[in-house]
């Protein structure tokens, strides 16, 4: 059971308010370790200096999206094993498909609740403490 | 910790980036110099404003930005192709999204229906090229659906992990380690030993001692750590539990440990197995509460949001500081501008022998306080593209109002001016670029039997020049009608009947307060406000602005701006005994002509001759009624100057006193406006001196031929120097 509190997390949006925003639900959850990336390859810079338990990654972003993201983390020997939950926007359907394929752990819909973070979070990595 | 409102501020400021972004990409596409990337970039401006839109909650901008995007995702795609019929739709999609986030910013409710015409075209042309139609069709109808937590009918089960088997891969992965203590770690009660064994616990442990620098026996000292280690480590275990064996010795010891890969092959990804759905629990999306948590992870650097270059980001590290910071500092500096010129003062009236030493400091300190003016206003400087990122917005609703056709070119839009200056930049650029476009740009039948293209061009350039910024709008339309201008400036009694006058000179008769050409009043110009307040707008921050036409040909406005409202460069003169300041940037020349050499004709103002050319010569003491020594001293000084418009005269002062950097205060709020009298500033002996306003002293000299002293109030003159 992985407390909330240890839990490293990488955020990656290449919208700084949607990342605040993310960070701030985040919080509220618990969560106290959160790095920021505002796209992918940025991102994969960030998971190659610190050890990380779990992506959230925007879909839509500049130099590298979060497929382009989550195919990287896969393909990466040390992140490769990081839970990957991709954000997504409404109309994203195959999005989802592909993101599945390419080992995404979980998606969310924006917008998204605190509550509805922390069960798509909880349903990947087991009950938060 | 950052409020909800900063963020919803942070999320207005990625809008005006995002559509900069829009506005540029769909304009280049229109112009079909466009690639993938274009069209990608577009999209991703849209989707971001939706994104955020939806987080934020404002639903209609959410709703209307879902159907732009479909369509840009079906150009994107290449079902749908940039037709210019599209690409207006597209451009007008993009002036009602730009509406929308401004009503959002201003927290203004949305009217009803409001853009709806545009989204009806946007979805006619999703729906006529079978587009992915549908999901766009259900949400433009409804936009307070609120976000699904799964897609209905996916097969999606979330892939659940073993939390503590994140870190490798659950094979054995291979690191190098190379462990070579530092000559005092044995002091600290570490041993070397211990943590072999450690590391050993963690799997398969090759390692090797490295002797070469083992003393003799009879060398050696006990406490010395001699030996290091070299190998390899094969071990399942995470990155950090390695870490942690040498936790406590990281700053005793030199140590690399080096992840050199994967031992065991990739295990299969495997595809999402098809199970039940997960059931759908709609949720509405609430504001969470802002947390008040530390921030652990400092935010990576932001990028440049003030200025708005956009489409290339500058990559240079920013931060943002409030204005009022740096305003402080502009204030800090023009203290330290007029301390500066006081202390000149003092060293000027020292004995020789103190004063040089000290003047060679007082050299470097007015060097380092230019330079250090010049970085704090490069802080408060903006790229101009702020502002002419509204014109092509204005271009294509004039346009599609007079049946026009125009194309706006754009060019140095990161050219950099103080924000103050940019501020009062938007409205006479949008009066002048309105004119160009109805009473310059001909209709496109008339620009045809001219000979000329159907499409007229306006081009609107900013650029550096010559300490000043340099605005220029030009078009290739018919240019001004001089016997219509001649005409109607004649019956409003703004010349008189026999005057001859160049066809510059009836150009700029435009500018003349209370006039207006265009025979019909139309909607877009010709509402009373005319060229006029455009010049006075401009002269109102020290700038100055000039007009050339062609007739068929086109007309070219140009307007040159300081680049900042706080310092400028002076000229300080005397005058009677008053001592004022003139810009430097105004001064062509300054000379000490014979007597004989002014020659006064009846009836006019005097006239100089120099190198052959006359120009008309004005006593500064006669035009602000101050008794001046020079009319009879042949010890006069006159400045040739240039009041913009290319009208050169010369004025006639007593004496030059030098050129410094004066710190300009202004004196409207205490005085109103005072003809010839720009602002004031503070000299180095602690006075109060005027700033001449070079172009409405001009305008004194034309308007009282005589020079007659009414003109100045004297009270004021008196009352401020004093």
């Amino acid at each position: 059971m992985p407390n909330a509190v240890a839990v490293k997390v990488l955020v990656v949006d290449d919208q700084n308010s949607v990342r605040q925003m993310t960070r701030m639900t985040l919080e509220e959850i618990g969560f106290k370790h959160i790095h920021e990336a505002e796209n992918g390859v940025k991102a994969m810079e960030t998971a190659s200096l610190q050890p990380l338990d779990l992506i959230i990654s925007d879909y839509n972003m500049p130099e590298m999206d979060g497929l382009g993201l989550l195919r990287a983390v896969r393909g990466h020997p040390v992140v490769r094993k990081v839970p990957f939950i991709l954000l997504t926007g409404r109309g994203d359907r195959e999005l989802v498909v592909k993101a599945a394929q390419a080992g995404v752990n979980n998606y969310l819909v924006k917008p998204f609740t605190a509550a509805i973070l922390r069960e798509k979070i909880e349903q990947v990595m087991g009950k938060l403490s | 910790m950052a409020s909800l409102d900063q963020l919803k501020q942070t999320f207005f400021d990625e809008c005006d980036e995002a559509l900069q972004q829009i506005e540029a990409g769909l304009t280049e596409i229109r112009e079909g110099q466009h690639s993938d990337e274009t069209v990608n970039a577009v999209f991703r401006g849209v989707h971001s404003v939706k994104g955020g839109a939806g987080i934020f909650g404002f639903e209609a901008l959410v709703g209307f930005a879902h159907v732009f995007e479909t369509l840009l995702d079906g150009v994107r795609r290449g079902s749908l192709q940039a037709v210019p019929d599209t690409v207006d739709v597209l451009l007008s999609a993009a002036d009602v999204l730009s509406d929308l986030v401004s009503m959002s910013r201003s927290g203004k409710a949305v009217p009803a229906g409001f853009g709806n015409e545009v989204r009806t075209s946007l979805q006619h042309i999703i729906d006529g090229n079978g587009a992915p139609a549908a999901p766009a069709a259900a949400h433009a109808a409804d936009d307070n659906t609120p976000a699904p937590a799964e897609f209905d009918g996916l097969d999606f089960k979330p892939v659940a992990v073993n939390f503590d088997e994140i870190h490798g891969d659950g094979g054995p992965r291979s690191y190098d380690i190379l462990f070579r203590p530092k000559p005092d770690m044995l002091k600290k009660a570490n041993e070397p030993l211990y943590l072999i064994r450690e590391l050993r616990k963690l799997g398969e442990l090759a390692l090797t001692a490295q002797m070469e620098g083992l003393p003799p026996l009879t060398a050696m000292e006990p406490d010395r750590p001699y030996i290091w280690w070299k190998g390899t480590l094969e071990t399942t275990a995470a990155r950090d539990k390695i870490d942690e064996v040498f936790e406590f010795v990281v700053g005793d010891c030199d140590l690399e440990i080096v992840d050199t890969g994967a031992a065991a092959p990739l295990p299969e990804i495997a595809d999402a197995p098809p199970t039940a759905p997960t059931e759908a629990t709609p949720q509405q999306f609430a504001q969470p509460a802002p947390a008040a948590a530390p921030v652990v992870a400092a935010a990576p650097a932001e990028t440049a949001t003030e200025g708005r270059a956009a489409v290339a980001k500058p990559s240079a590290t920013t931060t943002r500081i409030e204005l009022e910071r740096i305003d402080r500092v502009v204030n800090m500096v023009g203290e330290l501008v007029i301390s500066q010129a006081m202390l000149g003062q003092i060293v000027q009236e020292l004995p020789e022998g103190i004063s040089d030493r000290l003047t060679q400091v007082l050299d470097e300190v007015i060097h380092h306080t230019r330079e250090l003016k010049d970085s704090v206003m490069s802080m408060r400087a903006q790229p101009v593209g702020s502002v002419f990122q509204r014109m092509p917005r204005l271009v294509r609703e004039l346009s599609s109002k007079t049946g026009k056709k125009v194309r706006l070119e754009m060019v140095g839009e990161t050219t950099e001016v103080d924000r103050s200056i940019i501020e009062r930049l938007g409205d006479p650029l949008t009066h002048i670029i309105r004119n160009s476009v109805d009473h310059g740009i001909e209709q496109p039948t008339d620009r045809l039997s001219a000979g000329k293209g159907e499409e007229g061009t306006i081009r609107l350039s900013a650029e550096h020049r010559g300490g000043r910024i340099v605005i220029e709008v030009s078009d290739d339309g018919a240019g001004i009608n001089s016997d219509r201008v001649l005409k109607k400036a004649r019956e409003k009694g703004l010349v008189s009947a026999d005057a001859v006058l160049s066809e510059d000179e009836i150009s700029n008769l435009i500018m003349l307060p209370g006039f207006s050409t265009a025979e019909t009043v139309s909607d877009i110009s010709g509402r009373g406000v005319g060229m006029d307040v455009v010049r006075s707008n401009i002269q109102d921050i020290g700038g100055r602005i000039s007009l050339k036409s062609e007739r068929g040909r086109g007309m070219t406005i140009q307007l040159a701006l300081p680049l900042t409202l706080a310092v400028m460069d002076g000229m300080v003169i005397k005058c009677g005994q008053q001592t004022y300041v003139m810009p430097l940037s105004s001064i062509v020349e300054c000379l000490r002509p014979q007597r004989s050499e002014i020659s006064n004709l009846i009836g006019t103002r005097g006239m100089l001759k120099l190198r052959g050319e006359f120009v008309q010569v004005v006593y500064l003491g006669e035009l602000l009624d101050i008794t001046a020594g020079a009319e009879e001293s042949s010890e006069s000084v006159v400045i040739i100057t240039d009041a913009g418009d290319g009208v050169r005269f010369g004025l006639v002062v007593d004496e030059l006193l030098g050129h410094q950097q004066v710190v300009i205060k202004s004196i409207e709020e205490s005085y109103g406006s005072v003809p010839g009298i720009a602002a004031a500033t503070i000299l180095g002996n602690g006075r109060v001196a005027f700033i001449l306003d070079v172009e409405k002293l001009n305008d004194l000299a034309v308007a009282v031929p005589g020079g007659m002293g009414t003109v100045v109030n004297k009270s004021v003159t008196k009352v401020a120097l004093n």
